[in-house]
């Protein structure tokens, strides 16, 4: 593998139709990190996710992928490269069982480990495998966003893209769920994380970047950000 | 005994009715507009088996239920051109429209036109009838007001199987899962891996496909007129907004439900005599012209207490 960042966005602009929501934006994901990307609503942060994974093409610039430009390139093939999605809602399918959204989750797989991932995901998040045959649509917020990673996780990605996963979450169950997200790193999956609820996210990230009208307005360490004045005062709540 | 040979003759009609609300509702579900056109698919396919029945007329073998041998190679092929016919629809006029739903129900009524209109170029606006012997009603059941026949029988039949296969595609297969998976989410379809270009055309080949063997049984269980198809299509309408539009399995129980409710209208103008503690005189005198409103009334009611249908989901 070589130096490259395993993600990056290089100078982007991009939007939805006409309107522009991204100017000029560029990052970066190494592997085995955590990245948070905070900022006020209307930033561009789930739209940055939503260009890395091919759900929106940029306009200008690119999304490398370990080097390789997948600007542009449909999320069905983005998924097979390595590079996994949770949407921050309507992330299972509501209407198949616990263990059909896994299968889904595994289409991209072109090898015969799917069932075995599938019993290490069963494995890990417990609660999945209790619940196996129930239909997605009957679980709690917090074990939907479970089932929800456990769906993305399923091609064993190396780069995982996660929109406001504590969105909706009763705090504790919000804390289960960073917890959650904290473990699959620990897997060796770098992730890039959307999260409205800033110091929590950051908490846990390695860097973080602050999204202000499409573009980068502060990035670093995720303690520098915590403990910038400047970051706190305008984007943190004081 | 009335009861029993009218809900003997809604099954049979249901059957046909259930044919086309699955591939409406399957449509609906994955390329998310209702398709006008659906009922003329059903009228492509009961002249494509006509056109193959007449081409298999020296064809001998043996027969089923009444029916020749060539009948059942007809009805493949009324399932093959429907759904070839829904492919290359989709693919010419569908999908290079970006007009969002509206403006794709509007498109599907000029295809349904155009269907028609080619129908009756090649055939004329006359009804036809396949060249099959009629049959008599079977013996053993007339006693019990029961008149159906043989051919009926091999509708009824057929309709299970494909129901069935179709279930067991749906529930058990890889790809009935992923058809599953689009209708439910097409955007985490796609996020999954799911390439959803192939469930489209896989969805209107089963859907299409249905339509043309329900439009073959149609042209049995009738006649043949190029208006057929279209003429059956707001009762098929009706069964999949009563199922739950978008719902497989709410199709099929509102398909069940609107043929037996079409069949079984003189039943209300002689309800006094099946109720008990009703006067045998009293009754709804409606008479079976209405049976298409009165399925309506059904459906209306239906959805006043259930707003998503039968199987619908909300949202």
């Amino acid at each position: 593998m070589s130096d490259e960042p395993a993600l990056e966005l290089v100078d982007v602009d991009g939007g939805y139709g006409e309107v522009q929501v991204l100017e000029d934006l560029s990052l970066q994901l190494e592997a085995g990190e955590i990245v948070c990307l905070i900022g006020p609503n209307g930033a561009g942060k789930s739209t940055a996710l939503k260009t890395a994974f091919g759900l929106l093409t940029p306009w200008t610039g690119s999304v490398r992928y370990h080097g390789e430009d997948i600007s542009g390139t449909a999320p069905e093939e983005v998924v097979r490269k390595g590079i996994g999605y949770v949407p921050q809602t309507d992330n299972v399918f509501g209407s198949l069982s616990l263990d059909e959204n896994l299968r889904m989750g595994g289409v991209a797989r072109e090898d015969d480990r799917l069932e075995t991932v599938v019993e290490e995901l069963y494995d890990r998040f417990g609660i999945l495998r209790e619940k196996r045959g129930a239909k997605a649509r009957e679980l709690s917020g917090g074990q939907r966003q479970v089932l929800a990673f456990a769906r993305a996780l399923v091609t064993e990605p190396d780069v995982l893209l996660i929109d406001e996963p504590s969105a909706g979450l009763a705090p504790n169950t919000a804390d289960e769920v960073f917890a959650d997200v904290e473990a699959v790193n620990a897997m060796d999956t770098a992730i890039l994380m959307v999260e409205q609820n800033a110091t929590k996210g950051l908490e846990i990230s390695d860097r973080g970047y602050v999204l202000d009208q499409g573009t980068v307005a502060y990035e670093g360490d995720a303690d520098g950000l915590l403990d910038d004045p400047e970051v706190s005062e305008l984007y943190l709540g004081g | 005994m009335a009861v029993l040979g009218l809900l003997a003759d809604g099954l049979v009609f249901s059957s046909i009715i259930v044919l086309g609300s699955i591939g409406l509702s399957l449509v609906y579900g994955i390329a998310d507009f209702a398709n006008f056109a659906h009922g003329d698919t059903m009228t492509v396919g009961a002249y494509a088996a006509l056109v193959t029945f007449g081409g298999l007329s020296g064809v001998g073998g043996p027969s089923l239920l009444g029916l020749p041998a060539a009948f059942f190679l007809a009805l493949a092929a009324g399932f093959v051109v429907a759904a070839l016919v829904a492919v290359v629809t989709e693919k010419l006029v569908y999908e290079p429209l970006d007009i969002g739903a509206i403006g794709l129900l509007i498109t599907s009524i000029g295809v349904a036109f155009i269907y028609r209109g080619l129908v009756r170029i090649v055939f004329t606006a006359e009804s036809t009838r396949y060249d099959v012997q009629s049959i008599r009603p079977i013996e053993a059941l007339v006693p019990y007001g029961v008149r159906v026949t043989y051919h009926d029988v091999a509708i009824v039949i057929t309709s299970v199987v494909l129901v069935g296969s179709l279930h067991a595609l749906l529930q058990y297969t890889d790809l009935g899962r992923k058809m599953r998976a689009m209708a439910d989410n097409p955007e985490l379809a796609r996020i999954s891996g799911i390439r959803t270009d192939r469930i489209r055309l896989v969805t209107w080949t089963v859907g299409g496909g249905l339509a043309g063997v329900g439009g073959t049984f149609l042209g049995l269980f009738n006649r043949l007129s190029p208006r057929m198809g279209f003429n059956l299509l707001l009762l098929v309408f009706a069964a999949v907004i009563l199922g739950g539009i978008g719902s497989v399995y709410g199709a099929m129980l509102g398909g069940l439900l609107i043929g037996v409710v079409h069949e079984s209208m003189p039943l209300l103008s002689g309800l006094g005599g099946l109720l008990p503690l009703v006067p045998d005189t009293l009754g709804i005198p409606v008479g079976i012209e209405y049976a298409e409103a009165v399925a309506f009334v059904i459906m209306v009611a239906v959805l006043l207490v259930r707003p998503t249908g039968i199987a619908g989901e909300g949202t």
